[in-house]
């Protein structure tokens, strides 16, 4: 008989507590704090991952390259700066941004926004499955090992932490990079996370269910996320108890992307032990269609600056101790395709905001001419590793480079303010 | 025309989610299953979940004969399917009457596209069948939302047509499916243009697999080898010569002369079809799929020569391996996914259960992701149990369980359910719930299990304990409940 038992009670915790607002706060929980000053010496990592490859030459424009521009990209180029509402935002006259990131100007503006053109991996797969699990992974090329950066991150730094909440992932499914021993929480929804059932019945439930779940072998993954959905269960009662109003009116977008941020907020305001957040904003596999000032792209880049920028503004007060990193699996075909889209390509640009953040726009630029150009392609001249490493060090005090990104010395830029 | 078409991945912010490498997560190879007895195993397996009535037939006719009979779905009467099919048209129109009808009432075709996947896992007597076409789906997925009356039609006439036939002509069908051209891309390809979406995702998802030999030279060469496969007005396939690269082309060391039309479309199909690492690539997602996510390498070569051998009968491939001694000792080693675990749940409680609504069980599965046809890029849902293994998904398994259990008493909206007719009558605590393992799991389970279902049952934990039919009506439901969301109901 291949199960064993170990005291599921004690490990669940408060798997014995039901009901709001009388219990006992588990060890690993300082208190329920609500309150601005539970600080600790390490910001809250929060990655943004743009699920499809987005056109980063799109997104950033180096309008000054002129012709090798627009050339390329009859239909969906961006006109130069001109004050108008249709043409591209300049940041240093040089690059600009789509008018879609309006939102992100005011940011940009103060410093607290990180802009990294010719982000990618070095590895030159355009299957997005591949890119994907790479750079999840953290490990380019790479298919044997099976956790992702994140979960290596949180193994191999030197503190350790309990809570439920300190590894989420926003939606239905745990990304890849928090894939593997660390305890993750896939989160869709704050307020409706609870056991559903005859209200009368739910303590012997729950008894019931916790005793048959607490298995070791082969299981232990099982066990582990019933003990963490009935901690969770608890914690999220006490905090859908009363409504999230977001700071300064800020609305985030009503989408899954927006919820998600909009729940991290709401989490990392909570003070419940948090450390890394995932959230995904897919779509941006423009293929056809893609669209110039307006369209799809425009409509995916709104989305994200409007999410972006009103978790910022919601989280001020907080960004000082907050970093948002963004990345895509690649970026796209430097010219447009015959159905007014872009295909795989190579490099693609990253947002890093909030504390880490030093302002500016980095790029290793080498140009859009074809000899700079990858195979047809915005080469990758910024390792991403390069700027997760920085934030790493600088922002939340892991160093072991090594564990995380093994067999890769990384080259940090300096963009990334120390703490 | 499709009806309101946008690029894939335009919902992928959940769904593009890693995991589109197989085995990224391994698991103990040691099984979570006490004595499965190997009727019931080849149940698991073989349908979506056991009703009375299946473990009846195996008992009577053997687990070969089973098989053999699943193997041959054209032979089994599928009454249930067969009126509902005949109560939802839209199913059947043909493309210009369904573009008519999705148009005036898209969430009608929808519903019925959505819950006909539903109802036939759960209602066909075709199991083995529907199996094999969940399989295709996701190995030749189309994410439906976009393009309505294409998939609609793909299920038809291309994963339905040849779930259980050649896998020569279900590759040939797709090619020419209207909604793999739009979807991919390849209805757009021209020579000036060739986009390469269909090309690389041909060989890298639907053949060779990522490491099946190709390069990026191929990729361009089979794009511009498919260039001028596209969708006529009538919504058919439709070569257009005109947008067709004629110039010499290299693929996979084979040389497509100069000049050609179509011809270069369908010698690409062929190359990739005869390919070895695609016996290889197909036998070894079926292992992960009917075997166990990491699967013995012995399983997969002999399906692979099987494959090879017979020119990709996929039922000649199948039969080998689901008789295999690999596959007879596998119980207990794969996690069902959120449809199958709904699925399931539903034929558990088949005898009780009437569906009045079936919305509220899409909603539930779309929380638990894995709403059917809503996966969006093209690598279909994904296999390991590590995908699935998330405290939301757990949580969402356990309540769908409890609310299932409790249909009786209205917490499942839509469904009514008389819990008397899955569990039969029992005259003590511990007869009650030896019974309702018998009738949820048929397995046996742990005694300490069966001590803690009997204490959820007794305030005494005491087995012998009169079952009274207050206690019945009041503890019943918990216990299907937590048995359909306990471990041993999860991996099967």
């Amino acid at each position: 008989m291949p199960i064993s038992r170990r005291n599921f009670l004690k490990s669940a915790g408060v798997a014995g507590i039901v009901g709001l607002g009388q219990q006992l706060f588990p060890s690993w929980m300082p208190r329920m704090a609500f309150a601005q000053d539970d600080r600790t010496d390490r910001d809250v990592l929060v990655v943004i991952f743009q699920r499809g490859g987005m056109d980063g030459l799109n997104a950033i424009i180096p309008y000054a390259e002129g012709s090798l521009y627009y050339d390329k990209r009859p239909t969906i180029a961006i006109a130069e700066p001109n004050g108008s509402d249709s043409s591209i935002i300049d940041l240093n006259g040089f690059f600009g941004l789509h008018p879609a990131l309006r939102p992100l100007k005011d940011i940009y503006d103060a410093n607290a926004l990180t802009i990294i053109h010719g982000a990618g991996s070095p590895n030159p797969s355009r299957s997005h499955f591949d890119a994907i699990e790479y750079m999840e992974r953290g490990i380019p090329g790479d298919k044997i090992t099976g956790t992702g950066w994140i979960t290596r991150h949180l193994t191999s730094a030197p503190w350790q932490n309990d809570s439920p909440f300190r590894a989420v992932g926003m939606g239905t499914l745990v990304p890849a990079s928090f894939r593997g021993t660390a305890s993750t929480l896939a989160l869709r929804s704050i307020a409706d996370f609870h056991l559903a059932g005859r209200q009368d019945q739910l303590v012997g439930i729950r008894k019931t269910l916790s005793s048959l779940y607490s298995i070791q072998q082969p299981t232990d993954l099982l066990s582990n996320q019933a003990a963490g959905i009935f901690n969770t269960i608890d914690l999220l009662a006490q905090l859908s108890a009363t409504e999230y109003i977001p700071s300064k009116d800020v609305v985030y977008p009503e989408t899954e992307f927006g919820m998600g941020l909009r729940q991290v907020a709401q989490l990392i305001k909570a003070g419940v032990g948090l450390e890394v957040a995932a959230v995904d904003i897919g779509g941006w596999d423009t293929h056809d269609d893609q669209g110039g000032t307006d369209g799809q792209f425009a409509g995916l880049l709104d989305e994200l600056a409007q999410g972006l920028a009103a978790f910022y503004f919601d989280l001020e007060g907080y960004m000082q101790d907050v970093t948002v990193v963004s990345m895509s699996e690649f970026g796209r075909t430097a010219s447009e395709n015959a159905s007014g889209g872009t295909d795989h390509g190579r490099a693609s640009a990253m947002f890093v905001m909030g504390g880490g953040a030093s302002g500016g726009v980095h790029a290793n630029w080498n140009g859009l001419s074809d000899s700079a150009l990858d195979e047809g392609d915005l080469a990758v001249t910024t390792d991403y590793r390069d700027i997760l490493s920085e934030i790493l060090t600088k922002r939340v005090n892991n160093s072991a480079l090594d564990q995380i990104f093994p067999g890769y010395t990384p080259n940090m830029p300096g963009i990334i303010n120390s703490r | 025309m499709s009806v309101s078409r946008r690029s894939f991945l335009s919902l992928g912010s959940l769904t593009a989610l890693g995991v589109a490498v197989q085995n990224m997560v391994s698991f103990p190879s040691t099984a979570y299953a006490a004595e499965t007895l190997p009727e019931r195993h080849v149940l698991n397996r073989l349908t979506w979940g056991a009703r009375p009535q299946d473990v009846e037939t195996i008992q009577q006719i053997g687990i070969e004969a089973y098989i053999d009979w699943q193997l041959n779905p054209e032979t089994i009467d599928d009454p249930l399917v067969d009126a509902f099919v005949g109560s939802r048209p839209a199913m059947l129109m043909p493309y210009d009457e369904l573009v008519r009808v999705a148009r005036d009432n898209y969430d009608f075709v929808l519903r019925a596209a959505l819950w006909g996947r539903i109802f036939r896992a759960a209602y066909s007597e075709r199991q083995l069948f529907e199996r094999m076409v969940e399989f295709w789906t996701d190995h030749l997925n189309i994410p439906i939302a976009d393009l309505l009356v294409e998939k609609v039609i793909d299920d038809r006439e291309v994963i339905r047509k040849h779930a259980l036939g050649s896998f020569r002509d279900l590759l040939f069908a797709s090619a020419q499916s209207p909604a793999m051209l739009y979807y991919l891309n390849n209805a757009d390809s021209s020579k000036d243009h060739p986009n390469e979406n269909y090309a690389r995702e041909i060989m890298e998802l639907h053949s060779l697999g990522v490491d099946g030999g190709y390069t990026e030279d191929d990729v361009v060469a089979v794009a511009r080898a498919f260039t001028g496969w596209t969708v006529s007005d009538r919504g058919e396939f439709y070569f257009d010569a005109e947008d067709h690269d004629m110039d010499e082309k290299i693929i996979l060391g084979h040389n497509l002369p100069a000049g050609r039309g179509i011809e270069d479309g369908l010698q690409v199909l062929d190359i990739l079809i005869r390919h070895p690492s695609t016996a290889r690539f197909i036998s070894a997602k079926l292992a992960r799929r009917f075997i166990a996510d990491t699967p013995p390498d012995s399983i997969v070569e002999s399906a692979a020569q099987v494959f090879t051998d017979s020119s990709g009968d996929i039922r000649a491939v199948m039969r080998p391996l689901l008789t295999s001694p690999e596959f007879m000792a596998s119980a207990g080693q794969k996690f069902r996914r959120p449809l199958d675990a709904i699925v399931a749940m539903m034929r558990t409680l088949t005898p009780g259960l009437d569906i009045d609504n079936p919305d509220p069980i899409a909603y539930t599965l779309e929380g638990m992701g894995q709403m059917p046809y809503f996966w969006h890029p093209p690598n279909g849902y994904p296999e390991p149990a590590g995908a699935w293994i998330n405290t939301n998904g757990i949580l969402e398994r356990w309540n769908a369980a409890m609310r299932f259990a409790l249909a009786g008493d209205g917490y499942f909206e839509g469904a009514a359910l008389n819990i008397d007719l899955v569990v039969p009558q029992a005259g003590t605590v511990g007869e009650l719930v030896d019974a309702a393992i018998a009738s949820v799991l048929g397995t046996e389970i742990t005694s300490e299990d069966r001590d803690q279902l009997i204490a959820y049952v007794s305030r005494d934990a005491n087995p012998d304990q009169p079952l009274t039919e207050d206690l019945r009506r009041t503890k019943l439901p918990g216990l299907v409940g937590v048995l359909m969301a306990s471990p041993y109901f999860q991996w099967i």
